[in-house]
């Protein structure tokens, strides 16, 4: 289990390092200077062209690109990400007011769509081929087809706008700032970004949770006198979500991708939003370091995800596979 | 001793509903369970003996009903319980499955749960119907692991299933079958995904368990030879039916129907002629969804008569205890009965 742990643990360094090449790539190929995103546009003003190019020497920007990208990972690695190019902020003040928002959405638009995936899937086989069963397929149906802005628009018009139940966008009322009081805001956007990944979460669960129904084992197991809660909970579902659990893995990027288009239906600050405002106003270093915070997300909840299904299959943590 | 029967069996009839179409799996099925005897219960792939035994416990798929017949359970002279007359899944039945009669299925790599230490799995069995303390039971099943030869049995208890090889699997679900000490244990080829060598162990196995805790076992199997090894009393069946049933003597020494003689020459035996040849029973099973007028039989039949297509045979009782379904053995019906 431990050797599986690390094994896990040490291919991040592969895979941030050649998330860290791609960016850098795209940074060389960004229109415009990078000497101005890396010093601050008001200093910049008051600067000569000579200045300029001495700073551009000394900064070591005409180093070969392999230098510089070492020196760019070594900054990164420090915090200091540069400045973006519309408003002169530091890019990592800007992410640590947006991530934390971010985070907060997909954890918990994660959390909420995989407990009611696996929820209506494991009903769903249970009422196989009952009315229960069908409509829960067909809103499946439903909210694999339709793309989620569309559920976030009609949202948003039904409970804020017509019944204004809810807050039609944004993330807090100002001068509120606690969690408690952030959850109006929550409650659409979170339901919303899980739709499609609830769906196809029911259905892999239904088809899984009916095929350990037919094992042998689940036989053994009602042959012993358990209750048929015991059976279908301790045994079919228990062993049903291990194949599962490669789907949520899989799922997670197109979640958290999610948060680009969600965030915008809903006006929500996070870095989802950050990266469209980014692209809209070229303000390439932004985009650039908001990617690679996003692709960081990824591994990390993946690894975390894997772990966990690590722990559920007896068979892997005792290393045979 | 004579008519003491712990589980009777009658006029058990199975029906699967696959789409439109209803197959009956088991039509008409009677036979007796002496206590403390070995009964077998053999016959081809496809013969419904799989079914015969899962109708008894209720453990049938959710396509198969009971659509009528009686099981009759007796676990003392004073008290018989008819399991037909309890729901599936009740609470009744739960408190008979894996006390009462228990059950070792097919194939030992698929019937235990890969997520669970085997340790988990007997304790699952024997908390859920004797109150033990977690350590009481700890020793009790360690003990029984003892007894069916797994060896360092304290360390084998958290080990999990992908770590134990077939015959040791077996044991172990013989160890969750036995670990209440039912009445009945109900095996369900139990050794047919063994090879040959373990396949005498578990049998040996079985035999034990039965001789040390009184237990009365219904074998199912497709094996003749294992039939003769074990068992008392056989039945015979084909295509739903029971088609002969006796005594291991009666079966072996004089065997009255054409199936069963078919089934008997089909088989070889130690010290027959080098020359002698093996005989196949004709043609091929029919598909299991066919409705007879008549005998099952009757196409496969070198003795078939204008009778067998029109009636189906009834039972005759040729001998104290040995039953025909044929129509040659009509006149020699000791009383009529269907």
């Amino acid at each position: 289990m431990l050797k599986y742990f690390f094994r896990r643990l040490l291919s991040f360094i592969p895979k941030i390092l050649i998330i860290t090449i791609l960016i850098f790539i795209g940074l060389e190929f960004v229109p415009g200077d990078p000497i101005s995103y890396l010093i601050p546009p008001e200093q910049m003003a008051f600067m000569t062209e000579e200045t300029i190019a001495n700073m551009r020497e000394n900064l070591g920007l005409n180093d070969p690109a392999y230098i510089r990208y070492f020196k760019w990972l070594g900054n990164i690695l420090k915090g200091d990400m540069g400045y973006s190019l519309i408003n002169g902020v530091k890019i990592s003040d800007i992410i640590w007011t947006r991530l934390p928002a971010t985070i907060e959405l997909t954890a918990l638009g994660f959390a909420v769509a995989t407990i009611l995936g696996l929820l209506f899937g494991f009903i769903s086989a249970l009422k196989r081929n009952t009315p229960i069963d069908y409509s829960l397929t067909a809103l499946g149906m439903v909210g694999v087809s339709i793309p989620e802005f569309f559920f976030g628009l009609s949202a948003i018009v039904v409970f804020g706008l017509t019944f204004r139940w809810l807050p039609p966008g944004g993330r807090m009322t100002p001068g509120q700032p606690g969690f408690f009081q952030r959850i109006p805001y929550l409650v659409m956007p979170v339901l919303v970004i899980g739709i499609s990944y609830t769906a196809t979460l029911m259905r892999y669960t239904r088809g899984s949770m009916l095929d350990t129904m037919n094992k042998d084992y689940v036989k053994a197991a009602r042959s012993k006198g358990l209750s048929e809660t015991r059976v279908n909970l301790v045994h079919s579902f228990r062993n049903a979500i291990i194949p599962v659990m490669i789907i949520i893995v899989n799922r997670i990027p197109i979640l958290i991708a999610g948060t680009v288009v969600i965030e915008s239906v809903f006006n929500y600050p996070g870095m989802g939003k950050l990266i469209l405002e980014s692209i809209s106003g070229s303000d390439m270093p932004v985009v650039m370091i908001a990617t690679f915070f996003i692709a960081l997300a990824v591994l990390i909840a993946s690894f975390l995800v894997d772990l966990l299904s690590a722990l559920l299959d007896p068979r892997i943590r005792f290393g045979k596979m | 001793m004579e008519k003491d029967y712990i589980l009777q069996v009658k006029n058990l009839e199975t029906r699967f509903k696959i789409g439109k179409k209803t197959v009956h799996a088991v039509n008409d099925v009677s036979f007796n369970l002496r206590r403390g005897t070995t009964l077998g219960v053999v016959g081809e792939s496809g013969c419904g003996k799989s079914v015969t035994a899962l109708s008894i416990m209720q453990l049938l798929p959710k396509a198969a009903h009971i659509e009528g017949g009686q099981v009759l359970y007796t676990p003392s002279p004073e008290q018989t319980l008819n399991l037909t007359d309890f729901k599936r899944n009740s609470k009744e039945l739960r408190s008979i499955r894996g006390k009462d009669i228990a059950m070792i299925f097919q194939d030992s790599l698929s019937s235990l749960d890969p997520v669970y230490s085997i340790g988990w799995q007997i304790m699952e069995n024997l908390r859920m119907h004797e109150k033990l303390s977690k350590k009481e039971a700890k020793e009790k099943i360690i003990r029984m692991l003892g007894e069916l030869g797994i060896p360092s049995p304290e360390d084998r208890f958290k080990s999990y299933p992908f770590e134990f090889s077939g015959g040791m699997k077996q044991r172990v679900m013989i160890a969750i079958g036995m670990i209440c000490n039912p009445n009945i244990l109900i095996a369900d080829e139990p050794t047919t995904a063994l090879d040959v060598t373990i396949q005498a162990q578990i049998l040996a196995l079985i035999k034990q368990m039965q001789q040390e805790h009184g237990t009365s076992v219904i074998l199912i199997t497709h094996n003749m030879g294992i039939v003769a090894e074990i068992c008392d009393e056989v039945a015979v069946m084909y295509m739903g039916r029971v088609v002969e049933f006796g005594s291991l003597l009666q079966i072996f020494e004089n065997p009255h129907h054409p199936y069963t003689k078919a089934l008997l020459k089909s088989v070889p035996v130690l010290g027959m002629g080098k020359d002698t040849e093996l005989e196949s029973i004709e043609g091929t099973t029919p598909d299991a969804s066919t409705v007879f007028k008549g005998c099952e039989f009757e196409p496969r039949c070198p003795f078939a008569m204008k009778k067998c297509t029109e009636e189906h045979p009834m039972v005759c009782e040729i001998e104290e205890g040995h039953e025909v379904r044929c129509w040659l053995y009509e006149e020699k019906c000791k009383d009529d009965r269907r």
